[in-house]
Parts: C-alpha cells; sequence; structure tokens
C-alpha cells in the first residue's frame, strides 16, 4: 500500500492578517496561513479555539474586520456565503444543515443548482435541452452516492436518518457542487470508530480521486494526524503552531494549549 | 437408482455436463434474452445470455494468458457481482476451481482458505477485499496475482501483483485474436466429473473444511430440482446470498445457467429490500432469519398506522391465516371465505407482497434453521408458496424438498426425487446416497473417510426421525443430542428452536447433557423488547440494562413456560423442559466467535466462557455477578461488570395420550 | 327536485367563494413554504394592490398599463420588504418575523389608504357578471364566478410549474434550512423578493378578484383572514391545498349558513369555517395536504 507521493500544488487560499470580533469579544486575532492545492488542511485547536470563525470567514458567513483573504489569486474583503459557492468553496457544518424534509437524493441535487444553466422558462416546460440536463445532473448525483456508499437510502428523507450518515449525505452535497476548496467542519464529531474510519476513506478518496482540497476542523487527533498533509493549530483566536503533523506534535507551544497550561 | 430415464437420475439429455457447456449453449439458443442485471448508478443494467458469454470468453482467455492452467483454483471474494459470476464461470470454463470466499471473512480466514486451496490467483471486489489480501499476502507463497474489479482507491497500490480486472479483459480479447478456438477447445476438455466448486464451510468447530463438488454434483442436482419445481427461463431470481455459499452458487448461478432464467445483483448489501421490490423475483431463497426480519418489519409498519388500515389488515391477515393456505394448496374452502379472500388479495395482501416484492413470486424455499411456524404460516396464507428445503453443501445444497401441496413447518418433506434417505438406529443420525454426494474434502482425506462410509452412504451429522407418512423431521444435530442424567432424550436445538419462535427471544442456549434438569441462557431481541419496553413507559439505557430488567424476565418466563408446556405434550421430549434460565448480559456475537458466521451457536466456546454461568444455574443461587470481556469493533478489549438474575419456570408433567 | 337543484346552487355558489378564499390563502402558503414565515400582511397586501390598480384607473391611465404599474410596484414593495426588515432578521425565530409582518401589515394598511383615501370603490375590468343557467335554469350560477375559478386554475398550474424549475427547487431549500441554502450558493436576498414578489402578485390577482367582486375596502383585509380557516384545513405548505382548503370552507360555510344556520338564528356564516378548522385541527393538525412532520424517533 505505498501510496506514490502526492502533488501539492500552487496557494490556492491564503488569510492574511485576519481579525474578527463579535462586539468586542476577540474570535480571531490576526490568523494568517495557506491552504495549498490538493492538500488537506487542518485546523485544531481547544474548544472555544475560534475554528468555526476562521471556516465561517473563509466562506462568507462572516466577514472579519481586519485582514483579507484570496481564493485562486482573486483578493476579497467581504464577500457573501452564496459567492463563496459559485467561486468553488463548498462545505459542511459542525451541526449539520440540511434539507430535512428532502430525499438524500434531492439534497444532492441542490448541491448542483450552480450548474444547472437552463432558463426558467425552458426547466418550467421541463422538455429537451432541461431535461437532458436534469439527467445529467442527476448521473452525478448518482455517482456521488455510490461513491459514499449510500444508495440504500438515496429515497429517504434526511431528517429520519441517523447522525452519521447525516453527515455523510451532507459531504455528498458539497461534492456535488464539484468545489475546488471543500470545508470540512469537525467531519467526524459524534460518530463511532467505524463510522470514522468510513468517513477517513471518504476524505482522502475524495482527496485523491476529484483532486479536491481539503480544509478540516477536527477534535479526533489520530484522526488528524493520520488524513492531514499539514496542521494549523489555533488557541483563543491566535495561531500557534503550522506546519506538517509530526511538527505539530512535538510544538511546544501545541502541547501546552492541549494540556490546559495557563498564559 | 432404478429408473432408466435419462432424466431422472439428472444428466443432462443434451449430454451438457459442465456448467460453461450451458452458458454456451444458452448463448446459442438465449442469446438475447437477459441473463443477469445490476443496480449501478440508480439504474438496472442488463447483459443478455450473449453478452455474458462473451465477458465469460474474454475473462477465461485474459486469465489463460496470465497463467491460468487446468486445475488452478481461482480464489474469489466479494459480494454478488456480475462480474464475480462470470470469473467464477470463466476459471470453470478453463477447467479451473474456483474458489469463493465468504466477503465479510477476517483476513486471517481468506488467508487459512486461499493457503489451503492454494490458489494461485485471486479476483477481489474492490478495496477492502484487496486490503485484505494485501496483508496476508507475504504469508501466501502460492498466490501469484490478485485481480480486482473496481479499481477506486486502488490507483497508488504496488501494482507488482495486482491487476484491474479490465486489464484481464483486453489481454482476453488479444488471446482470443491469436488463438481463435482456444475457449472452444478447453471448453470442450471440460468433464463432468472435474470439480466444479470448492466451497469452504464454516462449520462449527475447528478449521474450515473444502468442500469439492463436481460438475456431475452440479448439473444433475439442478436438473432434477428444476424438474421437481417446474423451473424455467422465465423464472427471475435475486442474488443477493453470500457468493461463497454454495446455495447461493447452485440457485443463482447453476440452476441459472442451466434453466437459463435471469440473475439480479442488488445495488448493495444495504439495498437488497428495495431491489427485491423493483425486480419483484419469481424464485427466491432467504434463510428464516430473513422472512422473520420482513414480518417484523411489517408488524412494525402496522403499528404506526392508521386505526382503519390497522383494523383492515388485521382483519384480512385472520382471514387468511383461515383460508389462505387451503386456497394456496388447492384445498376445498367455503364460498364466503373464498370471496374474503379475493377482497382481501385486493385490499391488503396485493399490496404488501408488492410492498415486499412478492408480487410476481411463485417459489420461495427457505432453510439452514428450523423456521418458525407462525412466519411459515403467515406467508403462506399471504400466498406466497414458501417452502421448506433441507440439506447441506456436502450433499450439493438439498436432501428433501416439500411439495407444494403438502407443506409443514415442522418437517422437512420427504426425500427429493433421486435422493435416498435412512436413519441410523442407535444414533439416530440421517445418512443419504444422492447424485450430489460430494467427492471429497479437499486434502483431508480422514475427514472424507469419516464422513463417507464405503458404500456409498454419507453422514449429515444431523439427528432426524421420519413421520408415518414420510417426511422427516431434523430434531438437533447428531452429536448434540445428549442424555439427562435420569436418560431423558435431550436435544437442545429443538428446544432452543421452540424459544427463538418468540419474538421477544433472539438466540437461545440449552444446557442439560448429563445434567439432572435443562436450563437455558437467553438472549432478548432488542428491537421487539425494546418497543415492547417504549409501549409500555419502561427506560431502558443499554442492552444490558433492558436484559436485566424484572419486567423483561418476567416476559421470557411466560415465554419459556409455553414452551415447556408444548414440550410436555410430548412424551419423548417431555424431559427437555427447563427449569432455570438467565438472560445475558450481552449478545452472542459471531466476531466474539460464540457464533459462527451464519448465526449458529458455538455452543462448546459458549460452554467455556460463561461455565460459571452455567454452574450457577445448577445452584440455588438467585443472581450472579459477571466480569465480562468483550471486543468492539476495532478489535480492542474490555471488561465491565453486572449482576445476573437467575430465575426459575414451571414445568409440567407429561400428558399422557388418551387410550 | 327543486330542493336538490337548490342544494347544488348553494354548493356551487359556496365553491366560488371558496376560490376566492383560496386565492388569498395561496399567497400565504407561498411565503410560508418558502420561508417558514407565516406573513400576516397578506391580506393587507390584498388591499394594497387592490387600491393601486384601482387608483392607476381611477386616474385615468389604461387598464393594461395600469396592471404593469401595479405589478412594478408590488415587486417593488417585495424588494423594500426585504431590504428593509426581512435582510436584518436573517435566523431569527420565526415568531419574530411573524411580529414583523403584523407591523408590515398595518404600514401598507395605513400608507394604501393615505394615498388612495378609504372610501369604497367601485373596479370593473369588463369581467360579465350576468348569470348563467344551468339544467334548464334549475342551478343558476354567476359567470364571475367561473372567471373566478378559471383564474385561480390558470394560477394554480403556473404555481405548480414554477416549484419544478430551478427556482421552485431553490426557494425549497431556503424554506428548509438557510445556512445550507447559502453554503450551496443559493442567494438568500434574492430569494426573499421573489418570493414576496410572487406573494404580492398573487395579492393582485385577489385584490381585483375580491375588488370586482364587493369593491375595493378595507373590509378586504378583514375578508382575508378567512384564508386562515382554509390555510389549517389545507395545511399551512401546501399550494393544492389552499384550493381544496379554500373550497371546502366556501362550500361548508354556505351550505351551514342555509341549512343549519337557523338553528342559531342565522349569521353563522361569519364563524362557522373558524368552528370546523378549530374541528379538523383536533383531528389533524398538519392539515389535510401538509406535510407530515418528520421526526426520528
Amino acid at each position: 500500500m505505498t501510496a506514490a507521493p502526492k502533488k501539492i500544488g500552487d496557494v490556492l487560499l491564503k488569510v492574511e492578517n485576519i481579525s474578527l470580533s463579535f462586539g468586542g469579544v476577540k474570535a480571531l486575532t490576526n490568523i494568517s496561513f495557506e491552504i495549498r492545492e490538493h492538500e488537506i488542511l487542518a485546523i485544531i485547536g481547544p474548544n472555544g479555539a475560534g475554528k468555526s470563525s476562521m471556516l465561517n470567514c473563509i466562506n462568507g458567513f462572516y466577514h472579519p474586520q481586519e485582514g483579507s483573504i484570496t481564493f485562486r489569486g482573486w483578493k476579497r474583503k467581504q464577500m457573501r456565503p452564496h459567492e463563496a459557492a459559485s467561486q468553488g468553496i463548498a462545505r459542511t457544518f459542525q451541526n449539520i444543515a440540511l434539507f430535512k424534509g428532502m430525499s438524500t437524493l434531492d439534497n444532492i441535487m441542490t448541491g448542483r443548482l450552480l450548474k444547472m444553466k437552463c432558463g426558467l422558462l425552458s426547466s418550467a416546460i421541463y422538455k429537451g435541452p432541461a431535461e437532458k440536463e436534469q439527467i445529467a445532473h442527476r448521473q452525478f448525483c448518482e455517482r456521488i452516492i455510490d461513491f459514499l456508499e449510500i444508495e440504500a437510502i438515496r429515497k429517504v428523507p434526511v431528517g429520519r436518518l441517523p447522525y452519521g450518515l447525516q453527515k455523510r449525505v451532507e459531504l455528498g452535497r458539497a461534492l456535488a457542487a464539484e468545489p475546488t476548496l471543500l470545508l470540512l467542519d469537525e467531519p467526524m464529531a459524534g460518530m463511532n470508530l467505524e463510522e470514522k474510519q468510513d468517513m477517513c476513506r471518504f476524505i482522502l478518496d475524495v482527496n485523491d480521486e476529484f483532486g479536491t482540497t481539503i480544509c478540516l476542523i477536527e477534535h479526533d487527533m489520530g484522526v488528524v494526524m493520520d488524513i492531514s498533509d499539514r496542521v494549523v493549530v489555533l488557541d483563543y483566536g491566535r495561531k500557534i503552531g503550522d506546519g506538517v503533523p509530526d511538527e505539530v506534535k512535538n510544538n511546544q507551544a501545541v502541547i501546552d494549549a492541549y494540556l490546559g497550561v495557563q498564559h | 437408482m432404478s429408473e432408466t430415464s435419462a432424466v431422472a437420475d439428472g444428466r443432462d439429455p443434451l449430454g451438457r455436463d459442465t456448467i460453461p457447456k450451458f452458458i454456451a449453449y444458452n448463448a446459442q439458443h438465449r442469446r438475447d434474452r437477459p441473463a443477469m442485471r445490476e443496480k449501478d448508478l440508480g439504474i438496472w443494467q442488463s447483459w443478455t445470455w450473449g453478452e455474458v458469454d462473451s465477458r465469460i470468453r474474454q475473462l477465461a482467455c485474459g486469465l489463460a494468458a496470465s497463467g491460468f492452467r487446468r486445475g488452478d483454483k481461482l480464489a474469489i471474494i466479494g459480494d454478488n457481482r456480475p462480474e464475480l459470476y462470470w470469473a467464477l464461470a470463466a476459471a470453470q470454463a478453463l477447467g479451473g476451481v474456483p474458489v469463493p470466499i465468504y466477503q465479510d471473512s477476517v483476513a486471517e480466514e481468506v488467508q487459512y482458505v486461499i493457503d489451503h486451496a492454494e490458489a494461485r490467483f485471486a479476483i477481489a471486489e474492490n478495496q477492502e477485499q484487496v486490503d485484505k489480501l494485501m496483508s496476508v499476502k507475504d504469508r501466501l507463497p502460492t498466490l501469484e496475482a490478485i485481480i480486482y474489479s473496481d479499481p477506486r482507491g486502488l490507483r497508488h497500490y504496488d501494482h507488482s501483483c495486482l491487476c484491474a480486472m479490465d486489464e484481464i479483459v483486453e489481454r482476453g480479447t488479444a488471446y482470443a485474436q491469436s488463438h481463435p478456438n482456444f475457449y472452444e477447445e478447453e471448453l470442450a476438455k471440460g468433464r463432468g466429473s472435474d470439480i466444479a466448486i470448492i466451497c469452504y464451510t464454516s462449520g462449527t468447530t475447528g478449521r474450515p473444511k473444502g468442500v469439492m463438488l463436481s460438475h456431475d454434483n452440479i448439473v444433475r442436482s439442478a436438473n432434477l430440482a428444476i424438474a421437481f419445481d417446474s423451473i424455467s427461463e422465465k423464472d427471475e431470481i435475486l442474488a443477493y446470498l453470500p457468493l461463497a455459499w454454495v446455495g447461493d452458487n447452485f440457485i443463482s448461478y447453476a440452476e441459472g445457467s442451466i434453466a437459463g432464467f435471469c440473475l439480479n445483483c442488488p445495488e448493495s448489501a444495504d439495498t437488497v429490500l428495495q431491489d427485491l421490490r423493483e425486480i419483484g423475483p419469481t424464485y427466491f431463497f432467504a434463510p428464516p432469519r430473513i422472512f422473520e426480519n420482513l414480518l417484523t418489519t411489517v408488524m412494525i409498519r402496522m403499528e404506526d398506522a392508521s386505526a382503519l388500515k390497522r383494523g383492515m389488515f388485521h382483519y384480512f391477515i385472520n382471514v387468511a391465516k383461515r383460508a389462505g393456505r387451503a386456497i394456496l394448496e388447492g384445498k376445498p374452502v367455503s364460498l364466503k371465505d373464498r370471496l374474503l379472500y379475493g377482497l382481501g388479495e385486493l385490499l391488503v395482501y396485493g399490496p404488501l407482497k408488492n410492498v415486499l416484492g412478492m408480487s410476481r413470486l411463485r417459489l420461495a424455499y427457505t432453510a439452514g434453521e428450523a423456521i418458525g411456524p407462525d412466519i411459515f404460516d403467515f406467508f403462506r396464507a399471504l400466498g406466497v408458496n414458501l417452502k421448506q428445503l433441507y440439506g447441506q453443501t456436502e450433499c450439493t445444497v438439498y436432501l428433501c424438498l416439500q411439495t407444494d401441496d403438502d407443506v409443514r413447518s415442522d418437517t422437512v418433506g420427504p426425500p427429493a426425487p433421486g435422493i435416498e434417505l435412512k436413519i441410523d438406529p442407535q444414533s439416530g443420525e440421517v445418512l443419504y446416497r444422492s447424485p450430489g454426494v460430494f467427492v471429497g474434502y479437499y486434502k483431508n482425506e480422514e475427514a472424507t473417510a469419516e464422513t463417507k462410509t464405503p458404500d456409498g452412504w454419507v453422514h449429515t451429522g444431523d439427528a432426524g426421525v421420519f413421520t408415518d407418512d414420510g417426511h422427516l423431521r431434523i430434531i438437533d444435530r447428531a452429536k448434540d443430542v445428549g442424555r439427562l442424567n435420569n436418560g431423558a432424550l435431550f436435544a437442545p436445538k429443538y428446544v432452543e428452536n421452540k424459544l427463538k419462535f418468540f419474538p421477544f427471544i433472539k438466540e437461545a442456549v440449552v444446557f442439560g447433557h448429563e445434567r439432572d434438569y435443562v436450563t437455558a441462557f437467553i438472549n432478548i431481541d432488542l428491537g421487539a423488547v425494546g418497543s415492547w419496553a417504549e409501549r409500555n413507559g419502561i427506560a431502558y439505557t443499554s442492552y444490558t440494562d433492558l436484559a436485566g430488567r424484572a419486567e423483561v424476565y418476567k416476559q421470557i418466563k411466560g415465554c419459556i413456560e409455553q414452551v415447556n408446556r408444548d414440550l410436555a405434550s410430548d412424551s419423548s421430549m417431555a424431559g427437555c423442559q427447563v427449569k432455570r434460565f438467565l438472560i445475558l448480559h450481552k449478545e452472542l456475537d459471531a466476531d466474539d466467535g460464540e457464533l459462527t458466521r451464519t448465526r449458529k451457536v458455538r455452543r462448546r466456546i459458549i460452554a467455556e466462557r460463561y461455565g460459571e454461568l452455567i454452574e450457577a444455574l445448577y445452584s440455588d443461587k438467585d443472581s450472579i455477578a459477571v466480569e465480562a470481556k468483550i471486543t468492539f469493533e476495532d478489535g480492542r478489549t474490555g471488561t465491565f461488570k453486572a449482576n445476573l438474575a437467575i430465575a426459575g419456570v414451571e414445568t409440567y408433567t407429561p400428558m399422557r395420550k388418551a387410550g | 327536485m327543486a330542493g336538490v337543484a337548490f342544494f347544488f346552487e348553494v354548493l356551487i355558489g359556496g365553491l366560488m367563494a371558496g376560490v376566492m378564499y383560496s386565492l388569498v390563502a395561496l399567497g400565504f402558503v407561498l411565503i410560508f413554504k418558502a420561508s417558514g414565515v407565516f406573513n400576516f400582511a397578506q391580506g393587507a397586501m390584498v388591499l394594497f394592490a387592490g387600491l393601486f390598480f384601482v387608483g392607476f384607473i381611477e386616474i385615468g391611465i389604461p387598464l393594461w398599463a395600469s396592471l404593469l404599474l401595479t405589478i412594478a410596484v408590488m415587486v417593488l414593495l417585495a424588494g423594500v420588504i426585504e431590504r428593509l426588515v426581512l435582510r436584518h432578521l436573517v435566523n431569527q425565530e420565526g415568531i419574530i418575523l411573524f411580529m414583523a409582518t403584523i407591523g408590515v401589515s398595518f404600514f401598507l394598511d395605513g400608507f394604501g389608504q393615505m394615498i388612495w383615501g378609504s372610501n369604497v370603490r367601485q373596479l370593473d375590468i369588463g369581467i360579465p357578471t350576468d348569470p348563467i343557467l344551468l339544467f334548464d335554469g334549475a342551478i343558476l350560477v354567476q359567470s364571475f364566478d367561473l372567471y373566478a375559478a378559471v383564474v385561480a386554475g390558470a394560477l394554480l398550474v403556473i404555481l405548480v410549474f414554477f416549484q419544478r424549475t430551478r427556482i421552485g427547487r431553490a426557494l425549497r431549500a431556503v424554506a428548509d434550512d438557510h445556512q445550507a441554502a447559502q453554503s450551496v450558493g443559493i442567494p438568500l436576498n434574492v430569494i426573499w423578493v421573489i418570493v414576496w414578489t410572487i406573494a404580492g402578485l398573487v395579492a393582485l390577482v385577489a385584490g381585483v378578484m375580491w375588488g370586482s367582486k364587493l369593491g375595493v375596502q378595507p373590509a378586504i383585509v378583514g375578508l382575508a383572514l378567512k384564508a386562515l380557516p382554509v390555510l389549517i384545513l389545507g395545511g399551512f405548505t401546501s399550494v393544492p391545498g389552499a384550493i381544496i382548503g379554500g373550497l371546502i370552507i366556501g362550500a361548508g360555510e354556505k351550505l351551514a349558513e342555509i341549512y343549519i344556520g337557523d338553528f342559531f338564528g342565522g349569521g353563522i356564516e361569519n364563524w362557522f369555517a373558524y368552528v370546523l378548522a378549530l374541528g379538523f385541527l383536533l383531528i389533524r393538525p398538519q392539515g389535510l395536504f401538509g406535510e407530515k412532520i418528520i421526526e426520528r424517533v
């Protein structure tokens, strides 16, 4: 099982001196790091370290007061989430944000909304090119369903699914957008070991098969060290470490943060 | 056998003596009929016999080009996929021997089988299976090449001994061009006496044994079964039971190839019920467990249905119970019941069968374990022709088949055509002679000699009795039948099965051999007891918690008392009444070695592991503390403590038959 | 025979009145489905649209131009509501949004009357009102009611088709989960504007129909509240439910008035619908066509 060395490309997303506060409470202070093409980058840190805030800045849910984010060479200060999506940033949420009343397939199909071209009128009539387009999208979604091994729940409303499967469907919906950058907020939270292993396999496969760049937040250190190419460590809204897993593991500041040493 | 007709002994009138020859015949005579289907990316893909035949040719040529020779073994591991069936046929066409391996086997089990079978080639379905093979590859000197069918995730693997099935097919296409008559010649070299397959049986003890079945065994047995149930090319089957199990190989692949019907592969193991509904097979095999699950699902759904629906359901199910079986078996029924049944078919049975994927079902078999009479009657009452068969790997699947018009839940039917049965008067063991009698255990002369007597009779290892009208009733494994200290017959499985027919009881293990009385371990069914507990406002946190509840003990006690009453009515079994029992704190698990992969109880291991508990059952204690070791899903082990209650049960004096 | 004919006449009259309720209820359903907001202002929007339409006509603008102008007003209104109210309330509780729509309701009510006055205005856009006799004159039907039914039917067809479009899918996604919808690239603000525009246009249709029948007057706001029992009956999330619910309420209250009204001394038409809805709530809280609340147990 000797994996060929992975090709990590240029900088895809550059975070520069980001600071974010909510009514005087600093969530992030002067954070800078880079995400490179085709890599798996993990953001770790104790609870309340600002990891989710960081992801929310990247995909436009939050607008940092200071600093800038450059994605594919395009620098922006404020961007709305749907704009981030149309530029190729897809994400999943810590608390699962799925369309609960829709089936697994419909959820994944919504992930393709941005890819749908046919206009309002033609799709209303639902014939010809629009139908062909629908079929092509459906086929794409079926490939994702096959990939994530969720055939059995294709038609099940996601509200009825157990947690682990909902997480998988959410990943499927993010993948449907064929993202350049995939943000995963605690993809393995609340899963049992087998589900975690499955999820790890999917993340690695996504990265490998589609070349998708992945930025993930995760608590399970074992998982992080196993699958990430690089790790960024946050603590109290500041960056305290950045490097390959082995470096980070031996970084004194990181060890202190995790052992709860007072500053 | 004394019959002179060619068909009566199962030989093919056209002289086709190997399964690939039947496939080649189908490619000629049923060229455009569907042979296989598989649901892929949400759509049913199908292959005609012509297409299937050419895939098998390509694969066979590719294997030959890669060095596969007559007599070589081909290990096959994976789910039911058309490619794997093609590989199986390709190996057979080359005079090789497929050795299918259970897809959920752990690496060590896979290693044992491949090593024992000396397989040079292995076909793996996907990354999961390739990983297993690669992890033990170093310990398998004979294994030269691993061929995979699904390339996902394997791109970066070391390909020095790994090869995609597509590449084999390419090689095969090239090879067939340079050797145009190769496949036909190889096919013609096949003989009925060639080994068609080696099936490794898990067995309750010891290492698995490789049962060698010849093409003759399979072809003759299949021909007899096809004639017995009028199976034709118009049938459809869903191949969802493990490929490595002889039953799937025989029913789906061999009977399918010989009768020419279509084999459908489910999309994945999880989608079987949906696929069943979409395909609507006409021929279906399932172990009792599956019928039981189907019935439970139906019942749970009816609990949630509106009062009107529920009332209608129960009313018509009662009509069906009264009249359904008689109508199915062509016996006289009153006009009123006939009309009501017709109405019920329209309103309840039809829609229900449709949901269960049984609308077109004309022939369903169950075997492996005894089936609960309630479950059995339920499906027959609905008009599903559910029958039992009895057999084992060594006899090529079946010995007894129930006839359409004489089906009972407590016997397995009369001996099937072409099969001779007798019961050893001393041990009560069932012995047989038939065209399906296996060639031998691979590389195990000793075991072969133990099983096959010189005059051709084979030991089944099962104890049974014939009823007055010639039906066989299996009571237990011959070696498990014992005696109580007072000399009474003790048939543990017979009792366990009666216990397991209660929905609350998932597993039962009874003890009594060389003891004063009979006792039992019970595993409750978490689904059934859990939902009962919910309905009755009993809160519980886990299996262990629920199992220890006094209310649950009371329910189980009621079940056991009913079994005791039942046993008391049969004088030969009256001694088997259960006197004391306990509910185990954990579910018996195949991962812990307590059950076989086919969920049969491993009596000896349980007796060893829970010796203390058994002794407590034969003491006067009313509870016992346990500290149990459990294996988690990831292989780690841990311990936990619990206090198990032991409860006594009423026993009844045997009833004397009047007169 | 006469009794039967009379029954049918009452029934048909009731069904036609029900169509008018359905028109209002549709507006509620659309917004509720797409945003989970119970838009209390729907009735006010009906009046608002009606006032502008009749106002434009009265100042001498041709019919078609008045219609276009009113459409423009409703689109503008949707944009303003989004910009000034909804945008600031993203991810807030439903009850807060509901309160906001009450505010919007009073504003529209007042603003419309401030511009156009509060007199009852006749609106005549040329819909014939002569009665039609069916079955040799046994049953009498207002031709206006038939036109109303045709309009409602056409609206329904358009809306059903609309739900199958890309935007329809996006609307459903937004209704289900704001955050998730944004993350798949659905611009929330645009969707809000679209939903409120559609609701505004449905209100316009309702306003025109009601206005033609009763004259454009503030009482329309109150009448629009008849949509509530319709929604309870049909389900808050179902477009067909709004139609069927309207028909049942319309027919039910007319029949009740005629056949059992005397026991109560008459006048039960005004409250019968609510009693019917209340009874229905007890049996089937999600309505006839509403989505059964799916919860994992």
